[in-house]
């Protein structure tokens, strides 16, 4: 088990590792210049040049890349030695060791400053979102599984094909427009000075994050169960006098564990990285819309932040995920000789 | 028997068509009375027109993009202007009706050949932070803002100033053509004549900061200056909203009315639409385009919109190096071609129609001159002296080959252009759109033989017809990459134009010689103009004394509230975060009220 | 309690959904001569209102004028060409793919082919999609459904992966298949013989969710300049455009919006009907 784990962290490191490293790639072949996008689309060229020489734009990839791994993670100066300019965009983790992801072209901040900002809003929200989506989709599944083929097993399937279907932004801005400017229930956007008020400001942008999610949980949940419930040991258990809704509930749904906590563990890489539409409708400055403007400005250090949050994110939820087969399901273990 | 089975079920198919057509409309109707309430109600002001400014308050005014640094040093994106407005104040600045007027200098003076600039400051102007005003800090806050090590994004603008090319290739300490006489006089020396000398003073870049700045840029330096309003530490939340709070200190006295005034960033149109409804936002200036129309037709909003001043130009950008458009008479059919009143409706509310490269906001605009001109006879003739001649009639002839145009996305543009291929479609120049994100866009239209054709942009740096036909127009702006000249246009005759008025004082000389480097262009059209955008920004009828800016969009220092029966009693109606009540807490903003 | 049920007819989902896909796939190859009007042609004229707004539904134009006056029926007919094509074999291509490697990596699950196609997937799913995109559309000089088809196909395959490697490495554990092994079968013979069967209700259900999110992804591409260009219809793209106009001209929207979902319906209770059709544990 330990064994397995080594070799299973060993493999994150090398998928955060290889994740970085071609988007560094890509993000350096694409045909635009960041010192331009910096400068501004009216800069005279003089300038433009100054600013890529400014910012290291001139050295060539593999500079730009050693330098760029190189201070990524560093010792830390000792404490007693002053500060001093080489170590202002760094952040301390695990006792002597330095963080460093350089600074935004843009915003000209330190990108993990910008990232501890945004991070909790963003683990936050995904929280709250996987939350919604799991308990609305398990719920319905369950439904319209122990009541397959009627009017229920119906309603719940089609509203989650509506689900499916509806863009992001249809969805968050009538979930706006009705319970924050209508019905003045909840707040517009933003997110909340107290804790109550980020309880109160996630609910909507977790909603509409969550109502997608559902639709998909509701339909692998409701297959999943309507396939447990036909097979033998659930006749066996009903034979043994079980109550239909106990057997249900506690046979079939531990079966449709894996599928779900697979959905989820896919799920969290997405929350985490990619909830763009939604953030921008409430104004929610998480991680996903900063990898965008990032993208979209050719901001480099704050893109090479995003991508390491999401994939380390994305590296966690696998592993976790597949520890937690063995967990829900021995049998899945035990299977490999 | 199968035509009657087809031609029957067609009837049908039209038939239930028609009835689905008619019951989708209905259900569209019901869509539209429930979901797009009418427009808001004003929320009234306390006092009749003719009443005095009162102090106090908090205006909020929001953007949905986001400001990315606040130095006068590094004026990277377009709300920064606007706050920096309100914090830094220059030696001269553009007052309401767009002229130069002294601000931090009490007066100044310029030397008979225009190379020698005096400015004598007001005595005890105070910064943010307590500090008193001097000619020395205005000579370090340029140096500061000119160093090579400064990210400033237009120091080249400068160069004129003497001694610039030494101190930018850190051959001088210091920058000559700067010098302090004394503590409250500091004089500009610049190598010739020129006319934007003054005008690029009254921009932001070079204006005084605190000495908290020192003499090189730092990125983590606390923004301060001598502005009627300032920062707080903590004050600028990134991403979310910045907060500046009234100067005490600030040199005009009684001013600013406000006390405080919020930028909200990132807030999207229908949030600000929202936010506006119910005073928690106080202008509105991005609209949803529909929207706007239904404002401006509203007699009740009426009296508190306005547009703002057209400060850019959009056209057609043809690149005068690659086929099709080296032939002249080609351009000038294309410029001839495309009918502007139509394009404008595609954004009704936002374009002017445009035949000159200069906007009309722009000081030196002439409305005298002939400029370009949509007559669809005229630019098939052109064609045809072009040698290649269309029917219309028969759609026969044109240019034989596909043109590609490559434009961006999320922009305006992208509608414009599908219009645009019609019109020229009529006179036989297929275009064939080739869409890119943003960074794309710019990386390609500036490079030589790269872009056919395009859209072409320009926003006034200064408030001068150079700052639009230099950049664009004059061939020392082209280069192989990053060429500003995107149409690489070059004509000495026009070169010659725009130096001898950038170094002409007598405005009314300038404006002739710009006009006629104008009108040549209009005929050689590397551009066909097409639009000005304009903005149009709408206040809530408390918001007293609200003129948009000819420069800076926003004056802030002269705004006053004015609300009646208290803010309270109007925002009661939208209760709001009836959730984090129950939970005991206000949510951010309504605390403020 | 029982479990509830009443007897519907049996195919019933199944001939609905045809119905709808049919009338879907008339509609693409007919609509654009039933309405008369050129899509691409705006109707400064007729299309639009005295106040500059767009003209709703009318005798003249059936489902009303798009953004910039053209007519919104003949322009959903041609999208609907480009939309059901692009969502129905991105789909097919992300699926197949999806189900291929999750196939193989839940039945080698633990051994190096696995971990090497699970990193690649959690490679690609931290990659940011939209970068990736942004690198494909500017390596292209033009953008055809064909790239589209390519660029929605193969980014969209990695969380089916996930899913159906789940689901095998359970079927894999049953009792049935290690009694087989012990019986001599081939691992093939086993695959197809339990695996796949088994593999294909959760296959139908990841890939009926799909088409709808292919058609709207094709419109999150041209977001980014990766889309096809204007004036080409699609739906997802039409569905944006009437974004600004949702309080003031609906219909812009709608009419793309509903298409969208008809053609999900359709395609979902197609794939239900199929799936009864050929369900191993049919009663």
């Amino acid at each position: 088990m330990v064994a397995r784990l080594c070799l299973r962290l060993g493999w994150a490191f090398f998928v955060v590792w290889a994740t970085v490293s071609l988007t560094f790639l890509v993000h350096h072949a694409l045909p635009s210049d960041p010192a331009r996008m910096v400068a501004g689309p009216q800069a005279r060229p003089a300038d433009v040049v100054r600013i890529r020489e400014e910012l290291g734009l001139d050295k060539s990839i593999y500079v730009q890349y050693a330098r760029f791994l190189g201070r990524l993670a560093h010792r830390a100066p000792h404490a007693d030695a002053s500060p001093g300019e080489n170590h202002a965009s760094c952040a301390r983790i695990l006792w002597a060791v330095h963080l460093d992801l350089g600074k935004s072209y843009q915003q000209r901040r330190p990108v993990v400053t910008i990232l501890r900002e945004r991070l909790p809003r963003t683990l936050w929200l995904a929280l709250a979102a996987a939350s919604v989506q799991l308990v609305l989709g398990v719920t319905a599944g369950v439904l319209a599984a122990a009541h397959k083929k009627t009017l229920l097993d119906h309603l719940a399937v089609s509203t989650s094909l509506l689900g499916t279907s509806a863009p992001t932004f249809v969805i968050g801005l009538f979930l706006q427009w009705l319970f924050a400017f209508r019905l003045g229930l909840l707040p517009l956007d933003g997110w909340g000075d107290s804790s109550g008020g980020h309880v109160a400001s996630v609910v909507l942008p977790a909603f509409t994050l969550g109502l997608f999610g559902a639709a998909y949980y509701t339909r692998i949940v409701r297959d999943e169960m309507i396939g447990q419930l036909s097979e033998d040991y659930i006749r066996t258990a009903r034979a043994k006098g079980l109550s239909g809704r106990a057997v249900t509930l506690r046979h079939a749904l531990r079966n449709a564990y894996m599928p779900i906590v697979t959905v989820l563990g896919v799920d969290v890489g997405t929350l985490v990285g990619g909830a763009i539409v939604t953030e921008s409708i409430f104004r929610w400055p998480g991680i996903g819309s900063l990898s965008v403007t990032a993208m979209l400005d050719r901001d480099g250090p704050v893109l090479m932040g995003c991508v390491m949050v999401t994939s380390v994110a994305v590296v966690v939820s696998s592993l976790v995920v597949d520890f937690a087969y063995a967990l829900l399901d021995p049998r899945v273990r035990g299977a490999r000789a | 028997m199968r035509s009657i089975r087809e031609k029957t079920s067609r009837e049908k198919t039209t038939r239930c068509a028609v009835r689905l057509g008619r019951q989708v409309h209905l259900v569209l109707l019901g869509f539209n009375a429930g979901c797009s309430p009418e427009l808001p109600t004003p929320l009234p002001s306390g006092h009749s027109e003719a009443a005095l400014p009162r102090r106090g308050g908090a205006l909020t005014l929001a953007s949905f993009g986001d400001m990315r640094t606040l130095d006068p040093a590094n004026v990277a994106d377009g709300i920064a202007p606007q706050v920096l407005q309100a914090m830094f104040a220059g030696l001269v600045d553009y007052d309401t009706q767009g002229q130069i007027q002294p601000e931090l200098a009490k007066r100044y003076s310029v030397s008979s050949d225009g190379t020698h600039y005096r400015f004598v400051l007001r005595e005890g102007v105070r910064f943010h932070d307590g500090e008193e005003l001097t000619a020395d800090d205005v000579k370090r806050s340029v140096e500061r803002a000119l160093h090579p090590t400064s990210p400033n994004p237009s120091s080249a603008s400068y160069a004129s100033i003497k001694g610039y090319a030494a101190f930018i290739a850190r051959k001088a300490e210091h920058l000559d053509g700067v010098s302090v006489e004394g503590r409250y006089v500091v004089t500009f020396d610049v190598d010739r004549p020129d006319s934007s000398f003054l005008p690029l003073l009254a921009m932001q870049p070079l204006r005084p900061v605190c000495k908290s700045a020192g003499t090189r840029y730092a990125d983590t330096w606390h923004p301060c200056g001598a502005g009627p309003f300032k920062l707080l530490p903590g004050g600028w939340d990134h991403g979310r909203q910045i907060k500046l709070v009234r100067h005490p200190g600030y040199f005009r006295p009684g001013l600013p009315y406000l006390d405080s005034f919020t930028y909200l960033f990132n807030v999207n149109t229908t949030s600000q639409r929202f936010k506006f409804a119910t005073g928690e936002q106080d202008v509105l200036r991005d609209f949803l385009a529909p929207e706007l129309l239904k404002f401006q037709a509203d007699p009740r909003w009426r009296p508190y919109g306005e547009y703002e001043i057209e400060k850019q130009v959009a056209g057609l950008a043809m690149n005068t190096e690659l086929a099709p458009f080296d032939n002249v008479e080609i351009r000038r059919a294309v410029a001839t071609a495309l009918d502007r009143d139509q394009l404008q409706q595609v954004r009704a509310s936002n374009l002017r129609p445009a035949y000159l490269p200069v906007p009309p906001g722009v000081e030196g605009y002439d409305a005298s001159l002939k400029g370009q001109h949509f007559d669809l006879n005229e630019a098939l003739d052109h064609m045809k002296r072009a040698g290649y001649p269309f029917d219309p009639a028969t759609r026969t002839g044109g240019w034989p080959h596909i043109i590609p145009y490559l434009t961006y996305t999320q922009g305006l543009d992208e509608y414009l252009v599908q219009i645009v291929m019609q019109q020229l479609a009529r006179i036989g120049i297929r275009l064939e759109v080739r869409i890119v994100n943003y960074p794309t866009f710019l990386a390609l239209r500036g490079r030589r033989k790269q872009t056919v054709a395009g859209p072409g942009f320009w926003q006034q740096d200064y408030p001068e017809p150079g700052s639009f036909l230099e950049p664009l127009f004059h061939s020392k702006s082209i280069n192989d990459e990053e060429s500003n000249n995107a149409s690489f246009y070059a004509n000495s005759r026009v070169d010659e134009l725009i130096d001898r008025a950038r170094h002409e004082l007598n405005p009314e000389r300038r404006k002739k010689t710009y006009g006629e480097a104008q009108e040549i262009i209009c005929d050689e059209a590397p551009w066909a103009f097409t639009h000005y955008y304009r903005f149009f920004v709408q206040w809530q009828p408390y918001v007293r004394d609200y003129r948009p800016h000819p420069t800076w969009t926003l004056d802030a220092a002269r705004v006053w509230l004015d609300h009646a029966a208290g803010p309270l009693a109007t925002r009661a109606l939208f209760s709001g975060d009836a959730l984090a009540k129950l939970l005991g807490t206000r949510i951010r903003g309504r605390a403020t009220w | 309690m029982p479990i509830a049920r009443t007897p519907m007819r049996r195919n019933w989902t199944m001939t609905v959904g045809l119905a709808l896909v049919m009338v879907l796939v008339v509609f693409a190859i007919l609509g654009p001569f039933v309405s008369g009007h050129d899509p691409y042609a705006s109707d400064f004229e007729h299309g639009m209102t005295a106040a500059k707004f767009p003209v709703g539904p009318s005798a003249r134009f059936w489902l009303g004028t798009d953004r910039l006056f053209r007519d919104e029926l003949s322009r959903l007919a041609l999208g609907a060409r480009t939309s059901l094509f692009i969502g129905l074999s991105a789909t097919t291509v992300a699926t197949a793919l999806g189900g291929l490697v999750g196939v193989l990596a839940g039945w080698y699950e633990g051994r190096l082919l696995d971990a090497v196609l699970m990193r690649i997937v959690d490679v690609g799913l931290a990659f940011p999609f939209l970068l990736l995109i942004m690198a494909i559309a500017a390596s292209l000089d033009r953008t055809t459904p064909g790239t589209i088809l390519l660029t929605l196909g193969l980014t969209g395959w990695l969380g089916t992966a996930r899913i159906i490697r789940a689901k095998t490495m359970q079927i894999r554990a049953l009792d049935y298949i290690t009694a087989g092994r012990a019986l001599g079968e081939t691992t093939w013979g086993l695959l197809r013989r339990h695996v796949l069967p088994n593999v294909a209700g959760p296959l139908l259900i990841v890939a009926s969710c799909s088409v709808a999110q292919m058609i709207l992804a094709e419109s999150v591409l041209s977001f980014l300049g990766g889309g096809l260009a204007p004036p080409t219809p699609t739906w997802g793209h039409m569905l944006f455009e009437g974004q600004d106009y949702f309080s003031t001209a609906p219909w812009i929207s709608l009419a793309p919006g509903l298409a969208i979902m008809a053609s999900v319906l359709g395609f979902n209770l197609l794939g239900e009907g199929l799936r009864d059709a050929l369900d191993p544990r049919k009663d």
